[in-house]
């Protein structure tokens, strides 16, 4: 049956459009459910015993919720409790147009096949689809389909054999609706009604998302922040251009102060300022809001003030510390400033955090406070208050009224206690958003059978390498080999040098679960005792990794070299290896240096190595920047995995001769793809940073009175190498850190998007990465990408399609950064661990910035990153002096400047425990009342003081 | 949003279609009386309108004469109110050029011009509601206009329309479709024989999916041959009935 | 003033049980095979695929003994020798006329073949050629005798005979040429007081009587007098009588136009062309031609 649907659209330019659409009206679509014998059913969904234990049904039923109820209560919805749930298309189309986070889970609900959820495509069945009526809005209209749908289930199935007792349930918080589906004999409930209801499983309520019927008493009557403007009128705003549209980024260290970050036309962006509460205006981290500009007069600057919301306290108190922002700040500081008026589009998901329980015993209402600083915290509503506390809970948001100081949340999940090293990690990587889960079964099924060999089909295209010297060199402890390295004397007298990186791509194949898996993944993360690996163990440490003494596939890059490391031809093949040793870099330092040892691999490693100097003498000519940041690394305890001792990463030789060709093979492959494929090769860049961010580099030397110039990647590198302070060796390094992080990220592009591909800190006009498929999905990809280019691959779609590889790259990018964060979240979390078992330390450091109230200071030995505050709440405040241009911070009577040397102690705060941390208190240099003397005695007095 | 959902999970389109269906297609054929052959389809919300007038001496300039068979002269035209936005030009701009330009190498595979060496045979065609698959109405309407004509034809020519979607190949697209993004190709078939008389894409599409997409565009085809086969011979019984003796 | 308007209605369905009337004919459409025997011959509205024999138009099967044809149910007008035409100069060249006569190509009009004023032995002069546009011009009707058939399928004519030439005042209807009824004259002095001339390619010229002294003028004279309002009103209402007997596809010939002539007296002229007018009459013609028949 045809219908068509016809609606008036007002186009771009203003005018008005008469859009008539086809509508088709089907028979053949079934109800899904098992008990029927009508429909042609193709599978069922719904299952004959849908009975969950309830109050008020005592009877199989399916549910049918509504919109709302779906977009509130996905949290309830996503509980492995409940089963056979009627999607309406309806409930799903409105809740795709109103939010796609929602949208993306509810359509992940229906997949899973345990959770029996079935999509019910009603507007295109024959008898449930209705017309607008007239003066029907489109809210009715999808209410009233809703109903009808509902309505012509219970119809439907009343006919079935064995159906009498089911009972089809309309779940709304709609009380008009929930009326009228009373009055035409459906069975209605609101959804906090049927989930109360259900008898076994108390512990949902909790779960239940607040709407907004019963939050009112709780807060004050009195509002507390400005309304939000209605979409309509922000949107008119923008377009006139009195607001502006920007993500909000609140401040880690402010709770007062946010930025919001505005796209501009074309290139340029503009940052705004945003002051106090009011201004904020209930905004959360990453919202997409509508902020106005205030008045040029009330612009301020941001402010350097180290604050941190400390719970519920008086007005008074606010006020003073909002007070407090707008002190003295020159002409030439002040920032746009602005306010927000409305929020565009929430980016709200669920929070990692712990309870901070009410004082009052009994009470269900609870302020949570999240891990993540820039979120403020969130009310919600429990009982298992006692339980929870001490735990690492998940806690979603459901709204922020404008009468309430915090947002209103509910709960999601527990995690696991505090403190405890498997929570701790399970919370860091989902703050981080690292998929960690077990590899599902059907991501599994496409690992190759074991006993695993080379087959004939395999060596099609394959080069046999295997009776070359080749061998691998890797940290100690390393599992997943992915590259080895051979290198010989030609006849010719030049050299052959063989960079053989695992061929993962073989076992990948394109679009297939354990694909997808790894491009979702896009990356091993490596966390301090654990490793999270991008594919499944048995390819990451077996079959891909290139381990001694066993055939492997490999993908293989050939250089026939010179004496001088020139390149005379390049050559890339797949080919079947067997790496005659696996070393660790001390090993094969020692090999090289060991003058007795002359087998064929020292000798090959001895040719590398001379190789590997001249390149990287060339490179540094070119202008490639080695910076430097404290890594380190710990000595965890092979039975309770606590780390021992902290070790900073010593860089040997064989490190960068490594390093050296690993960067070459890269280069080579890039020129590679991108002349065989300009359009869509994967490439990697990393952009010149804006002379701006070099400013604290540039203060800090002038500070020794030096000078850095800044102009070119090859000017910094020099200028850096002649940085020395004499007696002061390890300025330099400082200076590197301080430089490094000057730097941009580098990012993953497909070449057919972007026109500017210079790797500013390698010197390269074009760069990717090649060398370790078996960690990162990108090399994944340019290995396919290179095998087609030489044709021992089939290409396919996504592979030449240059928008879906740059969504690809998007992915990679944000997984790599959040791997990043998720790592260094570990190294601190285990620096603390570190620091529980040892007490108190005394240390040397170097001040590394100095800001208005604080100094932070870097503690070479650790690696360590601390800041001293000069200001304490109940304290009376010494007399801060801060001079923003050189910078220096003077406090009483001595001055801070940048590189200063200073003497800390070093202790673990736990006194709050979810955001434990490392204390450092100054020791030298002596300030009356602001130092501390004995280090001994001062944890006491310390936590004293933290206590509120 | 990101658009429009084209294809739901549960393999629904946006009009409630699934990928292979076609759209409700209703023609008539001799819908005028002046022309030598005219037919009327319409393919959903798409409505073309195609007369053919000819073999007749050739117009306008000899030079365009073929000793050896027929020219076939075609004139596709939009009518200012076939879309949402009205048109200004109903014909001669580089769209049309281009389409009069297909359906001329499309009705060239097909009529057996030889018949007809010096002479012409008009072909124009109308859309008179435009909603995706402009091409694909066109053909077929032409190919029922041609039969009517009584001008001999190899076989019938059928086109349509498929697009790509999330790595579905749906059938007869729709508007909405032809402009949600994603690759669409034309094909002109000749069902009988499964020659291909016109196969046009724009887009770009990996290799790999090509034979998908054509596979689903050719039984598209195939389906709407039936359809036209069931208006020809319709129309030819009520014809015959009418002039029997 | 009133207007008569009507909006357009329902097509009507032929009925299924009608159709199956015609069950005993032989229609296919282009791209059907008619055989895949060989021992058929090729005949108009096929062509061979593959050793197929295949029709290309959609029509019914003729099959004259091992010749095979397809008639298609309209087409343009093939001639043959002897068919009576009507048609329209549009071209004057050397020694020849074109004429548009609904074939597929222009028919030609010899110099040599048409009877100039002056007998019919008359030598044709240099000067004549010069004067053939005196004769017919561009836009002049004439009917004609096709005489031969060139190897193109254009149609060569002539008006050798008295009865052929060119014509006067009158009313040309143009229907399909599959629906004239081929028989031994194709003009007609009908009792209504009008004449007819049914060309064989589906151009019908319908004219008032002529009195005996034109016969004279070689066929070459047009007579300007006014014609008389009652053998207009004849004229016209034959006519549309004409277009309803063509709209359903009723053959045309002197006694089917008679009779529908007959069955529209009760009519206004304009009303004729009214379908449910125009349905009745055809309906009471087709009975009335019936019952001869029977």
């Amino acid at each position: 049956m045809l219908k068509s649907k016809t609606f008036v659209k007002k186009t771009r330019s203003g005018g008005v459009m008469k859009i008539v659409r086809e509508h088709y009206l089907r028979d053949d679509i079934w109800c899904g459910s098992e008990f029927c014998v009508e429909c042609k059913q193709d599978s069922t969904v719904l299952q004959q015993d849908a009975c969950i234990e309830s109050n008020l049904l005592s009877s199989p039923h399916y549910l049918i919720p509504d919109t709302n109820v779906v977009l509130h209560q996905i949290d309830i919805l996503e509980d492995p409790l409940i089963r056979n749930v009627i999607i309406l298309q309806t409930v799903l189309q409105e809740i795709r147009h109103r939010s796609a986070p929602v949208y993306k889970r509810i359509k992940d609900v229906v997949h899973d096949k345990e959770k029996h959820f079935y999509t019910f495509t009603n507007e295109h069945h024959r008898e449930t689809f209705i017309e607008r009526e007239q003066a029907e809005s489109a809210n009715d209209q999808n209410d009233r389909a809703i109903r009808v749908a509902a309505k012509w289930y219970s119809e439907h199935l009343k006919n079935a054999p064995k159906a009498e007792e089911l009972k089809i349930v309309l779940l709304t918080n709609d009380r008009a609706n929930k009326e009228k589906a009373e009055e035409s004999g459906l069975v209605a409930y609101k959804c906090e009604e049927y989930i109360k209801s259900l008898i076994a499983n108390p512990e949902l309520v909790d779960r239940l998302a607040l709407t907004s019927d019963d939050q009112n008493e709780i807060t004050t009557s009195k509002l507390l922040f400005p309304e939000h403007l209605p979409l309509s009128r922000i949107q008119a705003g923008i377009k006139s251009g009195s607001f502006l549209q920007g993500t909000f980024r609140a401040s880690r260290d402010n709770y007062l102060e946010a930025t919001v970050f505005v796209h501009g036309e074309g290139e340029e962006s503009t940052e705004v300022l945003i002051q106090g509460l009011q201004n904020l205006n209930r905004a959360v981290h990453q919202d997409v809001v509508a902020v106005e500009l205030l008045p040029r007069d009330q612009w301020v600057a941001p402010s350097s003030v180290v604050l941190q919301d400390e719970g519920p306290k008086e007005d008074d108190k606010e006020e003073e510390a909002e007070n407090m922002l707008r002190c003295e700040a020159n002409e030439a500081m002040l920032k746009p400033t602005g306010k927000v008026v409305g929020i565009i589009k929430r980016n709200w998901r669920p929070f990692c955090g712990m309870l901070s329980k009410s004082q009052i015993k009994e009470a269900t209402r609870h302020l949570f406070t999240p891990a993540d600083r820039r979120i403020p915290r969130i009310r919600i509503e429990t009982r298992q208050a006692a339980a929870l506390e001490g735990q690492r809970i998940m806690v979603a948001i459901d709204g922020w009224p404008k009468h309430s100081r915090y947002p209103n949340g509910h709960f999601v999940r527990n995690l696991g206690s505090a403190g405890d090293k498997e929570t701790e990690t399970a919370v860091l990587l989902l703050e981080h958003d690292v998929p960690h889960q077990a590899f599902s079964q059907a991501v599994l099924s496409f690992l190759p059978k074991m006993p695993w060999r080379i087959t004939e089909e395999d060596m099609k295209n394959r080069v046999d390498l295997r009776h070359l010297c080749v061998c691998s060199v890797d940290p100690p402890g390393c599992t997943d080999i992915d590259d080895a390295l051979h290198c010989r004397d030609l006849e010719n007298g030049n050299l052959e040098v063989g960079v053989h990186i695992a061929d993962v791509s073989h076992f990948i194949r394109p679009g297939n679960a354990l694909d997808q898996e790894a491009a979702n993944r896009g990356t091993t993360v490596y966390l301090c005792e654990k490793r999270i690996d991008m594919v499944p163990e048995l390819l990451s440490s077996n079959l891909c990794s290139l381990r001694s003494n066993v055939d492997r596939l490999a993908f293989s890059c050939i250089w026939e070299m010179n004496h001088n490391a020139e390149i005379l031809n390049t050559r890339f093949t797949k080919s079947v290896i067997n790496s005659k040793a696996s070393l660790t870099y001390a090993e094969a330092q020692m090999r090289i240096d060991d003058t007795s040892m002359n087998d064929d691999i020292t000798k090959s490693l001895r040719g590398l190595n001379k190789l590997a100097k001249i390149l990287k003498k060339k490179r540094i000519e070119k202008g490639a920047l080695t910076l430097s940041s404290p890594e380190v690394r710990f000595h965890i305890d092979s039975e309770t995995h606590d780390p021992i001792d902290l070790q900073t990463k010593e860089l040997k030789e064989t490190n960068s001769m490594v390093e050296e060709f690993m960067l070459l093979a890269n280069i080579s492959v890039a020129q590679k793809i991108y002349d065989e494929f300009s359009e869509c090769a994967l490439l990697r860049k990393h952009p010149a940073p804006p002379p701006s961010n070099y400013d604290i580099l540039n203060k800090a030397a002038n500070s020794k009175g030096l000078l850095i110039r800044t102009d070119s990647a090859k000017a910094l590198a020099d200028s850096l190498d002649e940085a020395k302070v004499d007696g002061f060796a390890y300025f330099n390094t400082l200076l590197r850190i301080l430089a490094t992080r000057c730097m941009m990220q580098a990012v993953y592009f497909c070449s057919g998007m972007d026109s500017d591909f210079h790797h500013y800190g390698l010197a390269s006009p074009i760069y990717t990465h090649f060398t370790s498929p078996i960690r990162r999905y990108a090399d994944i990809i340019v290995h396919r990408l290179l095998a087609v280019a030489i044709g021992a691959d089939c290409t396919y779609p996504d592979l030449m399609d240059k928008h879906k590889q740059s969504a690809l790259c998007n992915n990679l990018n944000y997984r790599h950064k959040m791997a990043q964060y998720a790592q260094r979240a570990s190294v601190a979390f285990h620096t603390q661990l570190f620091f529980k078992n040892r007490g108190i330390l005394n240390e040397d450091g170097y001040i590394l910035f100095v800001r208005k109230n604080a100094i932070i200071i870097l503690i070479p030995k650790f690696g360590l990153e601390g800041t001293v505050f000069f200001e304490n709440k109940d304290k009376p405040s010494p007399r801060l002096t801060f001079n923003e241009e050189a910078p220096t911070l003077t406090v009483e009577d001595h001055t801070f400047h940048m590189f200063d040397k200073v003497k800390v102690t070093i202790s673990l705060d736990s006194s709050n425990i979810q955001h434990q941390k490392i204390r450092m208190a100054l020791i030298e240099p002596v300030i009356p009342g602001v130092s501390v003397a004995l280090p001994e005695g001062e944890p006491e007095a310390k936590k004293a003081k933290l206590d509120r | 949003m990101a658009g429009l959902e084209l294809l739901s999970d549960q393999g629904y389109r946006l009009d409630g279609r699934k990928p292979s269906e076609l759209r409700k297609v209703q023609a008539r054929m001799g819908v005028f009386a002046q022309a030598d052959g005219s037919a009327y389809i319409e393919q959903g919300n798409t409505k073309a309108l195609a007369v053919v007038y000819g073999p007749h001496e050739v117009r306008g300039s000899r030079s365009k004469t073929l000793h050896d068979r027929a020219v076939i002269n075609c004139q596709y035209s939009m009518a200012t109110f076939s879309t949402a936005e009205r048109k200004r030009r109903p014909h001669g701009d580089r769209k049309s050029s281009e389409m009069s330009l297909h359906l001329k190498q499309t009705f060239e595979a097909a009529i057996l011009t030889q018949l007809y060496p010096r002479s012409q045979i008009d072909i124009y065609v109308k859309i008179l509601q435009s909603d995706g698959g402009n091409y694909s109405a066109c053909v077929n309407a032409a190919t029922l206009a041609v039969i009517d004509a009584g001008v001999p034809m190899r076989d019938y020519v059928c086109a349509c329309s498929a697009g790509f979607v999330e790595d579905t190949p749906l059938a007869d697209l729709c508007h909405t479709e032809e402009s949600g993004g994603g690759t669409s190709l034309a094909l002109a078939l000749l069902p009988r024989g499964g020659q291909i008389a016109l196969l046009q894409m724009d887009a770009r599409l990996h290799q790999d999916h090509l034979d998908a997409l054509m596979e689903a565009a050719m039984t598209a085809c195939r389906s709407l041959s039936n359809v036209l086969d069931g208006v020809v011979r319709q129309h030819l019984q009520e014809v015959s009935l009418l002039t029997r003796e | 003033m009133a207007v008569d308007m009507r909006l357009p209605t329902v097509r009507k369905q032929v009925a299924d049980s009608l159709l199956s009337a015609t069950a005993g004919k032989h229609l296919v459409v282009p791209g059907d095979v008619i055989t895949s025997d060989t021992g058929f011959m090729r005949g108009h509205g096929t062509y061979m695929d593959e050793d197929k024999l295949t029709a290309s138009v959609a029509g019914e099967v003729e099959r004259v003994n091992k010749l095979i044809c397809v008639k298609p149910l309209k087409t343009r007008f093939n001639g043959e020798v002897g068919d009576v035409v009507v048609g329209r100069i549009t071209e004057v060249q050397q020694k020849r006329w074109k004429v548009e006569t609904n074939s597929r190509l222009d028919s030609v009009l010899l110099l040599s073949s048409v009877n100039l004023p002056g007998g019919e032995l008359r030598r044709r002069s240099a000067e004549d050629e010069l004067t053939m546009r005196h004769y017919l011009q561009e836009g002049d009707l004439i009917s004609a005798e096709v005489q031969s058939v060139f190897s193109d399928g254009a149609l060569s004519l002539h008006t050798r005979s008295l009865k052929y030439g060119k014509l006067g005042q009158g009313v040309l209807v143009q229907v399909s040429p599959s629906l004239v009824k081929r028989q031994k004259t194709h003009f007609h002095n009908l009792p209504c007081g009008a004449s007819v001339i049914l060309g064989n390619n589906g151009f019908v010229w319908l004219y008032p009587t002529p009195g005996q002294q034109d016969e004279e003028a070689g066929g070459y004279y047009t007579s300007m007098e006014p014609v008389p309002l009652a053998d207009r009103e004849v004229i016209s209402r034959l006519r549309n009588c004409l277009l309803a007997l063509a709209a359903h596809k009723v053959l045309l010939y002197d006694t089917s136009l008679l009779y529908c002539y007959e069955s529209s007296l009760p009519h206004q002229i304009k009303d004729i062309l009214k379908p449910e007018v125009m349905e009745e009459i055809v309906m009471e013609t087709r009975q009335r031609l019936m019952d001869q028949e029977g």
